[in-house]
């Protein structure tokens, strides 16, 4: 083995470090350690110069290990690596010790212990690059092909992407059609466009396009495998209906004889057993709930089947389990409103009307429950006095602490679009209005000046009359005065928005990370906001978290491209930090199977322990629970880690 | 309405930090949460009658502005019900922070006159309603109890006992009447 030649170069990241830790005093620590032939600090040495003071000094100093006392790895790991390519060194012979996230600026308070750390973490490092071992990169191909989770407008706009790439889709969506919570609202702010007109041409396109195959009714069952080559599984519930045969004539529902909420129309009105959830669904076909019929059989009903003239009507349906092989995964599942029945001083679900944003959004629609009405549920008179609450189950402490985004634009529209049709009174409870986007301050300005009432306050408690009318108390904030409104003819709670049910699951699933609000976690909030943790599963829209329609198709955007160009080199390269083990060792005893959180561990024909280098992620599960020592974290072995606390304990004991 | 004479612009040139920091240690450590809502005055049984606004006293201590605080007699309208801190959407805890603000003023020499004349009952008899109706010790016999209670009303000297506690926690000083002029 060649003799060890370190080089150690430490960063002043501007003052970021050298601002704290004492540098000149670092180097004079570090320069007389073992096998340390080198050592220099730079300003940047993530910049240009920075790097090429690197590779002059490798090749002038016949280095052949590096450290590097700067940012965390996760920053310029990347950078520095390619550095050291191009240096001419194999790019695992670096290590990196953090000197800023893990102590200037945590210690910027105790510049001489930050010091003194430094000092530590560089030892520490050096004592881990004489262990370092060369290692290549595998590559493996990656099949051209995604599964988008979720057909609401953000999967819709993925696929639709990716399909006109050249890429196959499988759209899965869980409802009897595509079109999500979009399909549901009325017009559109600022522009009051109307939300089906500019979203069903994207449906009956995704419907249509050769590229994509709609599987609704469907859930993600399991995944497999890894980036590029995923094998999912997706559990496909039974229509009773024959899609392709269906013809939509309406001719089954006409004569079912069960009437059941609808929940499309936020169960405002009723639908029959046999039904198609609105004009413009996709597929374009009728779905039987089987749960609701009385009877498939002549006896007990039957009659849909006999009314279907093409025959389209299959009460043998079953479950289907359908196997599909793609390369990347688009998560895109969406938000659920919040249940308002959490906040009792509100009386949703106790007072008649007192109703929440989605159910006036179906009340507005000219094809909803009410034909574009708005009316009071106790009576179906249209109200005269009207009150908005906004941020109910958002900014709270005791439901969702984050602001949902989207429900001060969406009681402004609705709001205004009352305000217009009726002439309606109508005061606005807000604590913060925010109107960030492109048009959206000019609307709520408009929206005042067309007569709706601004107050600034939060509604304290709503007290139910005995005709069905309101009382709402609050405060005016800005009068500092308790104001009371009686005679309220009904109260809009703007009801915020949470994680779609199933959420977790599939995170499970996907082996996704949620924040604590369990919205799924993207890998960086600013550098990589589509990306997830998992190599290949880009995540988008509300299921990343509130969002508003323009951002979320600007992330269908990203994540399609995102998944393009993973996809369109065809073949991608794998760090090697994989585990590898020694069958000389192994038992056979399975922990490590057992015990591996990425399922890639198998028992091979020998009775051996053996790890799929794709799957594994290197993160050392399996290396800490074998009995025997046969499992080896590459480029994290045991030796490596006990000679950096042995380096540590060395000074300090 | 005041005129621009009688209502000078609030000045915060030398806030109190401390009052702040000493409302968060003594009932309402997330008082720097409240983003003022006015849930709670919105809420409030007392703020629905008198001018005493909960959302209005912690913006006051969020500005430092203790005097203000704890010299208005408001601050005694709250009758502690909780509705406020059960509906707070910033966990601010309004009730507590109400009752921090009000040991502070008591400390400071403000008190209503009647909560000190009950205090002051207490350090005489020992109890804040005492038993001192010939009436009640008759209603007690009735009822098959005895006709003094076995407590301060029958053992007298515990007053003693009472009147030591008050002084070694310096409570016979805060409850002591103040000069007339101070109020």
């Amino acid at each position: 083995m060649p003799e060890t030649r370190i080089g150690v170069f430490l960063c002043h990241c501007g003052s970021n470090i050298a601002g704290v830790v004492d540098i000149p005093a670092v180097m004079e620590e570090v320069k007389d350690i073992p096998d340390v032939v080198h050592v220099e600090d730079y300003k940047y040495v993530c910049s240009k110069p920075g790097q090429q003071i690197l590779k002059d000094k490798i090749k002038e100093h016949r280095l052949n290990r590096i450290v590097i006392g700067a940012c965390s790895p996760r920053m310029h790991e990347l950078t520095f690596r390619q550095t050291m390519r191009e240096g001419g060194l194999n790019p695992f012979l670096l290590e990196i010790a953090n000197l800023r996230e893990h102590d200037s600026w945590i210690h910027s308070n105790d510049p001489e212990a930050a010091t003194e750390k430094a000092v530590d973490l560089v030892r520490m490092a050096v004592a881990r690059a004489r262990l370092l071992e060369p290692l290549e990169e595998t590559e493996v191909d990656i099949r051209k092909s995604t599964l988008v989770v979720g057909g609401g407008i953000a999967g819709i706009s993925a696929a639709l992407d990716l399909a006109d790439a050249g890429f196959k889709v499988y759209l899965v969506e869980r409802e009897p059609s595509i079109g999500g919570k979009m399909a549901r609202h009325d017009k559109t702010f600022p522009t009051l466009d109307c939300s089906s007109c500019i979203l069903t041409p994207r449906m009956a396109e995704a419907g249509a396009h050769p590229n994509i195959q709609i599987l609704t009714m469907a859930e993600v069952e399991s995944v497999d495998g890894y980036v590029g080559n995923f094998e999912v599984t997706v559990r496909q519930h039974p229509r009773y209906v024959i899609q392709d045969k269906c013809t939509s004539c309406g001719d089954c529902s006409e004569v079912c004889p069960v009437d059941v909420p609808a929940e499309f129309d936020a169960n405002l009105t009723y639908r029959k057993a046999i039904y198609i959830p609105f004009a413009q669904a996709v597929p374009s076909a009728y779905l039987l709930d089987m749960n609701s019929c009385l009877g498939v059989d002549a006896v007990r009903c039957g009659k849909c089947k006999d009314a279907c003239e093409a025959e389209a009507i299959n009460y043998d349906d079953t479950e289907k389990l359908i196997r599909l092989e793609v390369g990347t995964i688009i998560v895109a599942t969406g938000f659920d409103v919040f249940d308002a029945t959490q906040k009792e001083e509100y009386g949703y679900g106790e007072f008649a009307n007192v109703v929440n944003i989605m159910e006036i959004e179906r009340m507005l629609s000219a094809a909803g429950p009410t034909e574009g009405h708005v009316v009071r549920p106790s009576d179906f008179r249209e109200p005269q006095k009207i009150v908005y609450i906004q941020c109910v189950g958002s900014r709270d402490e005791k439901t969702n602490r984050y602001c949902s985004r989207i429900c001060c634009m969406t009681a402004i529209k609705q709001a205004r679009m009352i305000r217009d049709k009726t002439g309606a009174d109508i005061y606005l409870f807000y604590i913060d209005l925010r109107t960030f986007g492109k048009g959206y301050e000019e609307f709520y300005e408009e929206t005042a000046s067309a007569g709706v009432t601004f107050i600034r306050g939060r509604v304290g408690e709503i007290i139910e009359q005995s005709d069905n009318s309101l009382v709402v108390r609050g405060e005016d904030t800005l009068l500092s005065k308790p104001i009371q409104l009686e005679d309220v003819d009904l109260v809009v709670l703007s009801t915020g928005v949470v994680p779609s049910r199933g959420a977790k699951e599939l995170a499970k699933i996907l082996n996704l990370s949620q924040s604590p609000d369990g919205f799924l976690m993207e890998a960086h909030p600013k550098l990589r906001p589509v990306d997830s943790f998992n190599d290949g599963i880009f995540v988008a829209g509300m299921a990343q978290g509130p969002k508003d329609i323009p951002d979320t198709v600007a992330q269908a955007k990203a994540a399609s491209s995102g998944a393009m160009s993973l996809m369109g080199k065809g073949r991608i390269s794998v760090e090697p930090y994989y585990t590898v083990v020694d069958e000389d060792k192994c038992a056979g005893c399975r922990v490590c199977v057992s015990v591996c959180p990425y399922n890639a561990v198998t028992i091979n024909e020998r009775g051996k322990a053996q790890v799929n280098p794709a799957l594994c992620k290197g993160c050392g599960t399996c290396t800490s629970t074998c009995p025997s020592g046969a499992m080896k974290s590459q480029h994290y072995t045991d030796g490596q880690i006990s000679a950096m606390i042995k380096e540590y304990l060395s000074v300090h004991e | 309405m005041t005129s621009a004479e009688e209502k000078p612009p609030i000045v915060l040139d030398e806030p109190d930090r401390e009052f702040v920091e000493m409302i968060k240690r003594t009932g309402g450590p997330n008082i720097q949460s409240c983003y003022q809502c006015g849930t709670c005055s919105g809420s409030c049984p007392a703020g629905a009658r008198t001018n005493f606004l909960v959302r209005g006293i912690i913006r006051k201590a969020l500005l430092g502005m203790k005097q203000e605080c704890i010299s208005a007699p408001e601050l005694w309208y709250c009758t502690t019900c909780y509705t406020c801190t059960d509906r707070c959407p910033q966990d601010v805890k309004p009730t507590d922070v109400i009752k921090a603000i009000r040991n502070i003023a008591v400390q400071e020499g403000y008190m209503l006159q009647n909560h000190q004349k009950v205090a002051q009952k207490v350090l005489e008899t020992g109890h804040a309603v005492p038993l001192d109706k010939e009436s009640w010790q008759k209603l007690r016999e009735k009822v098959g109890l005895e006709p003094i209670p076995p407590n301060a009303s029958r053992f007298p000297e515990a007053i003693a006992d009472v009147v030591k506690i008050a002084k070694k926690t310096h409570f016979d000083k805060l409850v002591e009447d103040k000069d007339e002029d101070e109020e």
